[in-house]
């Protein structure tokens, strides 16, 4: 290849680098921007809202167990009906508890995880399922499959994907970027963001490549459930059989076994498997469902309990999982940063925010430089063939 | 696109190049036009606006009393190959909680206890079904509520699906049109 050709190349990928978010930047900066909070949103529930932290009483405090704490909550509250109780993963939240009152409100409540005190309950407002909402599918409701606001925001993988590949084509040499890092800040703005942008994408680049693959993935997943494809190997657990459920001559409520006795039961049976939530029967033929984080912190593994007998009548742990649902299920957890405590997700945050920083930074190159650049161009290039390259580029971005 | 752009540009290449930047305006007015309804469903789900939005009222099955309302007053929802589906939720009589074993839902009347239909599932003071609805139901049927007693006893009782869901009615009379 000539050098010429080179040249005018590596100045066609800079045009495609240049205009891939271009027409709709202000929603690549607010999805951006609306994923890193979504990232850290329960740390920031924990700062504005004193009840959803678990302070400790006094230093050898043990933490409850699940039915210390149903326990406790009935006694507090006698008329509520509780159907799921969770133990977050970091001890400085509170024990969350999802009930029902008399007429028929449900909130969580949140329960001091050493006294079982109720220390208050959900706010109408559920900042963390809002920023998550308008991330993930841009407030769109799912009325019939996924709502075309999933469609919408992980069509956006795709053109990150491409930002990430020409940005590191056109940006020559990059890995020097990492022993010569540069900075210039009183050379003008121009410079100043080209910089900026430069180092840190090359910093983000791992970033960028889980960000982009993982979201192109929710992508995939939403056209295949919405053509009714599953990869899931999970079982699709029927009820509890007739016989299998006491009949009780007094009209009673049949007796069920305590949410200890079944923690113990499954992780007698199910070696590995951690407990970090239980969720009650939602009738007299459904199971007690109970799970947590494995040693593979990627997923959940789960088992089914019979309240009745306290057998084991269903599992799901990492070992089950076919080798596609592996992969396809770490997704999420890598897309969200949640999977490793909070300095997992304080990482994730800090790059949702220098990616943020890259979007900002990029619309402010181009006001500056693109826009002269792309006009000389056209004028240089025959100008059929070059604006059909640049029109598929923004098309397939918007 | 590309012979658009040749000599004099299309209409639509013009449009394109005028408004492009007018797109972001677009997009970001899509949450905030769906805001309220996120807000209404919250609500909705959370309980905070009562069992659902179109409350059919208080029935009596037997010896117990049970609050019937749809989730959402519009036509069911379409499940793939599973058909079509529309969500009741219904909350027990405080007195008859702890007699009631479980709550079903059937269009048409049960031959038995083991066919009466889709169970009820969540708490006592609000619980779910979602009621397969197949496309050629008649707009006289009847929604069966069978109550099964933890003593063993079962009983039943009918309201018409015209009074459950007039949406449902409305949505099968369009499918009847097809």
């Amino acid at each position: 290849m000539s050098q010429k050709q080179k040249k005018s190349n590596s100045r066609l990928w800079f045009l495609v680098h240049s205009w891939l978010a271009l027409p709709i930047w202000f929603f690549v900066l607010i999805v951006s921007f609306t994923g890193t909070l979504a990232v850290v949103s329960q740390e920031i529930v924990w700062l504005a809202n004193p009840d959803v932290r678990a302070s400790k009483p006094s230093d050898d405090a043990v933490p409850l167990s699940f039915q210390q704490t149903l326990e406790a909550i009935h006694k507090a509250q006698p008329q509520v009906a509780v159907d799921f109780i969770s133990k977050p993963d970091e001890s400085h939240f509170a024990y969350e508890a999802s009930v029902t009152y008399p007429d028929g409100r449900s909130p969580t409540l949140y329960i001091n995880p050493y006294t079982g005190v109720i220390q208050g309950e959900s706010p109408s407002f559920n900042f963390q399922a809002f920023t998550r909402a308008l991330h993930g599918w841009w407030l769109v409701p799912f009325t019939n499959g996924y709502s075309w606001g999933w469609y919408l925001v992980s069509l956006l993988g795709l053109p990150m994907l491409a930002s990430l590949v020409t940005g590191l084509v056109v940006y020559k040499k990059f890995w020097k970027g990492f022993l010569r890092p540069t900075l210039r800040v009183s050379h003008g703005p121009r410079i100043f963001w080209g910089d900026l942008h430069r180092l840190s994408g090359i910093w983000s680049i791992w970033f960028i490549a889980v960000i982009s693959i993982t979201g192109t993935w929710f992508l995939i997943q939403a056209i295949l459930a919405d053509n009714h494809v599953t990869l899931s190997t999970e079982p699709i657990v029927p009820v509890i059989s007739r016989e299998d459920v006491p009949r009780t001559p007094n009209g009673e409520p049949a007796q069920r076994i305590d949410l200890d006795e079944a923690e113990r039961v499954a992780i007698q049976q199910l070696p590995g498997l951690e407990v970090s939530f239980i969720t009650l029967p939602g009738s007299a033929y459904n199971h007690l469902y109970l799970g947590g984080r494995g040693w593979y912190p990627l997923m959940f593994q789960t088992a089914n309990i019979n309240p009745y007998n306290g057998k084991v009548e269903a599992k799901f742990l990492v070992s089950d999982r076919s080798a596609t649902e592996i992969v396809t299920e770490s997704m999420r957890p890598l897309h969200t940063g949640d999977f490793g405590g909070i300095w997992i997700k304080l990482i994730w945050a800090f790059f949702g925010l220098v990616l943020t920083l890259m979007v900002l930074s990029g619309l402010l190159i181009w006001t500056k430089r693109t826009a002269q650049a792309t006009a000389a161009a056209l004028k240089r290039k025959p100008r059929a063939k070059l604006s059909a390259s640049a029109d598929t580029t923004t098309e397939a971005s918007a | 696109m590309s012979k658009a752009a040749a000599v004099p540009p299309s209409p639509l290449s013009r449009l394109w190049h005028k408004w492009r930047f007018h797109l972001n305006i677009l997009l970001v007015l899509i949450p905030l036009g769906f805001m309220p309804k996120y807000f209404h469903d919250a609500s909705l789900f959370r309980g905070d606006s009562g069992l659902g939005e179109h409350e059919i009222g208080e029935i009596a099955v037997g010896p117990w009393t049970l609050q019937l309302a749809e989730l959402r007053d519009d036509a069911p929802r379409a499940d793939g190959p599973a058909g079509h589906f529309k969500l009741f939720n219904a909350a027990l009589c405080s007195t008859c909680i702890n007699e009631v074993k479980a709550v079903y839902l059937r269009i048409g009347k049960p031959r038995s206890l083991r066919a009466a239909g889709v169970l009820f599932s969540g708490t006592p003071y609000r619980m779910s079904a979602n009621l397969p609805i197949p496309t050629n139901t008649r707009s006289d049927a009847q929604i069966w509520i069978t109550i099964e007693g933890w003593d063993g006893s079962m009983q039943q009782s009918a309201i018409p699906l015209a009074k459950a869901s007039p949406a449902t009615i409305a949505w099968l009379q369009q499918q009847g049109g097809k």
